[in-house]
C-alpha cells in the first residue's frame, strides 16, 4: 500500500511542476490560486510575432542539423567500437562516457567561442557553431544508445551468420544490421533532437545575434512577458514529452527484440 | 607447418583488414571530437596564459585563487555541487529502490517518466518552479490562505535551498536512472544465500548489498557532481548574477559585460581540474571497493 502511495507521489513530483507552465499558457491571466479564462493567444504569439517565429525556425534547423551530424558520427563509431576489443576499444568506450563529465556545456561553450573566430573557420556567432555545439552535447547520449543497440542484437554473431550466407559488408549493413539497430538509432536521434530544442547554456554563449533559438527567446521573455514565456515553455515541454513517448515505445520494441 | 603457417597468415590478414575498416569508421568521430572539442579546449588553455594585450602571464590563474570574487565563487560552487549531488544521490537512490520493487509495467512507466527531465531546458524548469513556488506562486498562496498567514511568509525559491531544490528536479531523476540499473544487478539469490548461511541483517548489508551497490552509487555521484559544477542556466534564470558561482563567473567573463576571455579560460581550466580530481577520487574508491568485494 505504502508503495503505491509513494508511486503516486513520485509521479506527481515530475508532473505537477511541468503542468504549471501548460496551465499558465492556456489561461488569460493567473494571479490568484486558480487561473482565469481560456485562450490560445499566447501560442498565437509564437507564430505571428516575427522574432518568435524566426527563433522557432532556427531551433528546428539547429536540432535537425545536430541530429544529422550525429547520425554521421555516431552510427559508424558505435559499430566500430562495439567490435573493438577489450584493450583500446574499452578505453575509447569509457572515454566517450567520461568526456561530457569532464567537459560540461559551459566549458565547451567557452572553448568553442574563442577557437573559431578567424577564417577559414570563422564560425563563432553563426548557426553552424550552434549546430556543432549541440552535436557535441548530444553525442554521448546518442552514442550510448546506439552502442547498446549493437550489443543487444549481438552484432558479431549476426554478421558472421550473414557473411557465411555470402552477404558482403554493404549487404550485411543494408539488410541485417541497420534494420536491427534502427530502434536504437531512432531513439538516439529523438534524444539529440529534444536536447537540442531545449539547450540554453552553450547556445547563449556561442550563438551571437544571428542564431537566436527558442530557449534564448524564452530567456528574454521570462523578464518581459511571462505569458509568452509560458507558451514557449509549454511548447518545449511538448517536444520533450513527445520524444519520450516515442522513445519509450522504441525501448519496448528493443526489449522485445532482446527477449526473442 | 604449412597449414599452421597459412592459418596464421590468414588470421593476420583478416585482422589487418578489420582493424583498418574500424579505424575508417571511427574517422568522422575522431575528426569531429578532435576539431571541435579537444582542439578548442587546448586552445583555451593556451590563451589563458596570456593577458588581454597578448603578453605571457600567470595572472589569470593567480586571480582565480586570490581575488575574493573568485574565491567565494569557488567555495560556493563546491558547496552547491556537493549539496545538490547529495540531495540528488540520496533521492535518486530512494526512487530507484522503490522502482525495482514495482511490477514491471509500473517500473517501466516510472523510469520513462524520470527520463523526461534529462532533455528539459533549465529555463523550462526554472519557469515551472517560479509559477509553483515563486513569491506569489500557487503553493505559497495555498499555504498562506490555508493558515491565514501574511504575504511576508513564503518559501524563498531565490536562495540556496530553493536553487538546490529546483536542481533536484534534474538530479533526482538522473540518479534514479543510474541506480535502477544497479539495483537490477543486485541478485536476490545472493542475499538469500547469505541469509541461509546464517548472516544477520547487518552482515547481509555490510558484506553483500553495500559492496554491490556502492560502485554504482559512486559512479552516479560522479555524474551528479560533474553536472552541478558546470550548471548555470537555471540559476541565471532564477536569480541572474545575484548568486556567485564559478560557472556563472565563467559565463559572465565569456559572454557578458565583464568580457575577459583569457580569465574565463583560466577559470574553466580550474573547473575542469577540480571536477577531474573529484571524479578520479570517486572512481579510485569505487575500484578499491570493487576489489575488496563481498
Amino acid at each position: 500500500m505504502i508503495r503505491w502511495i509513494l508511486l503516486v507521489f513520485l509521479v506527481l513530483y515530475i508532473l505537477v511542476p511541468l503542468l504549471m507552465p501548460i496551465i499558465f499558457s492556456f489561461s488569460v491571466f493567473w494571479q490568484d490560486i486558480l487561473p482565469q479564462g481560456f485562450t490560445l493567444r499566447w501560442y498565437e504569439a509564437i507564430l505571428t510575432r516575427p522574432a518568435n517565429y524566426e527563433a522557432l525556425l532556427v531551433s528546428l534547423t539547429v536540432a535537425s542539423g545536430a541530429v544529422l551530424l550525429n547520425l554521421l558520427i555516431t552510427v559508424p563509431a558505435a559499430y566500430a567500437l562495439n567490435r573493438a576489443g577489450p584493450g583500446w576499444g574499452q578505453r575509447l568506450r569509457e572515454g566517450a562516457a567520461i568526456l561530457p563529465l569532464l567537459f560540461p556545456p559551459l566549458v565547451v561553450g567557452t572553448a568553442l567561442l574563442q577557437a573559431f573566430t578567424r577564417p577559414p573557420l570563422a564560425l563563432t556567432g553563426t548557426i553552424w557553431m550552434v549546430i556543432i555545439a549541440h552535436a557535441i552535447l548530444g553525442f554521448p547520449f546518442m552514442f550510448r544508445i546506439v552502442l547498446a543497440a549493437f550489443q543487444t542484437i549481438d552484432e558479431r554473431t549476426l554478421s558472421e551468420a550473414a557473411a557465411s550466407l555470402g552477404a558482403s559488408f554493404w549487404q550485411r549493413m543494408r539488410y541485417v544490421l541497420i534494420p536491427n539497430v534502427m530502434p536504437g538509432i531512432l531513439s538516439g536521434a529523438l534524444l539529440v533532437f529534444a536536447i537540442s530544442m531545449g539547450e540554453f547554456e552553450v547556445t547563449s554563449m556561442v550563438a551571437g545575434f544571428t542564431a537566436q533559438t527558442l530557449p534564448l527567446r524564452l530567456f528574454q521573455q521570462i523578464r518581459n512577458d511571462m505569458r509568452i514565456a509560458s507558451a514557449i515553455t509549454a511548447f518545449l515541454i511538448y517536444v520533450s514529452f513527445l520524444s519520450f513517448v516515442l522513445m519509450t515505445y522504441l525501448g519496448a520494441r528493443m526489449r522485445r527484440l532482446r527477449a526473442t | 607447418m604449412t597449414v599452421a603457417w597459412q592459418g596464421i597468415r590468414i588470421k593476420a590478414h583478416q585482422l589487418l583488414r578489420l582493424f583498418s575498416l574500424e579505424v575508417l569508421l571511427l574517422l568522422p568521430f575522431i575528426i569531429f571530437v578532435g576539431l571541435f572539442e579537444v582542439y578548442p579546449i587546448l586552445n583555451m588553455a593556451y590563451r589563458s596564459l596570456f593577458d588581454l594585450n597578448g603578453n605571457f602571464t600567470l595572472e589569470n590563474y593567480i586571480n582565480a585563487f586570490t581575488k575574493p570574487q573568485f574565491r567565494i565563487a569557488l567555495r560556493n560552487s563546491l558547496l552547491f555541487a556537493a549539496a545538490a549531488s547529495l540531495v540528488g544521490g540520496i533521492g535518486g537512490t530512494f526512487v530507484a529502490a522503490l522502482a525495482v520493487r514495482l511490477p514491471t509495467r509500473w517500473r517501466n512507466l516510472l523510469l520513462s517518466l524520470y527520463g523526461l527531465p534529462m532533455t528539459l531546458s533549465g529555463l523550462v524548469v526554472a519557469f515551472a518552479f517560479i509559477v509553483l513556488l515563486g513569491r506569489n506562486g500557487v503553493l505559497n498562496l495555498l499555504v498562506r490562505r490555508a493558515f491565514g498567514l501574511p504575504p511576508t511568509v513564503y518559501f524563498n525559491l531565490y536562495d540556496w535551498p530553493g536553487i538546490v531544490m529546483v536542481y533536484a528536479f534534474f538530479q533526482i531523476p538522473l540518479m534514479t536512472l543510474s541506480m535502477a540499473a544497479v539495483f537490477e544487478n543486485l541478485d536476490p539469490n545472493l542475499i538469500e544465500a547469505a541469509r541461509n548461511l546464517g548472516a544477520r541483517p547487518w552482515q547481509v548489508w555490510r558484506h553483500v548489498v553495500i559492496p554491490v551497490l556502492l560502485p554504482g552509487f559512486l559512479a552516479g555521484m560522479s555524474i551528479q557532481f560533474a553536472g552541478m559544477m558546470g550548471a548555470f542556466g537555471t540559476v541565471l534564470a532564477l536569480v541572474g548574477m545575484a548568486k556567485n558561482l564559478l560557472s556563472l563567473q565563467i559565463y559572465s567573463h565569456a559572454s557578458e559585460s565583464t568580457y575577459n576571455l583569457p580569465q574565463a579560460g583560466a577559470l574553466a581550466i580550474v573547473l575542469i581540474t577540480i571536477t577531474g580530481i573529484v571524479l578520479a577520487l570517486l572512481s579510485w574508491s569505487a575500484r578499491r571497493l570493487a576489489r575488496r568485494g563481498p
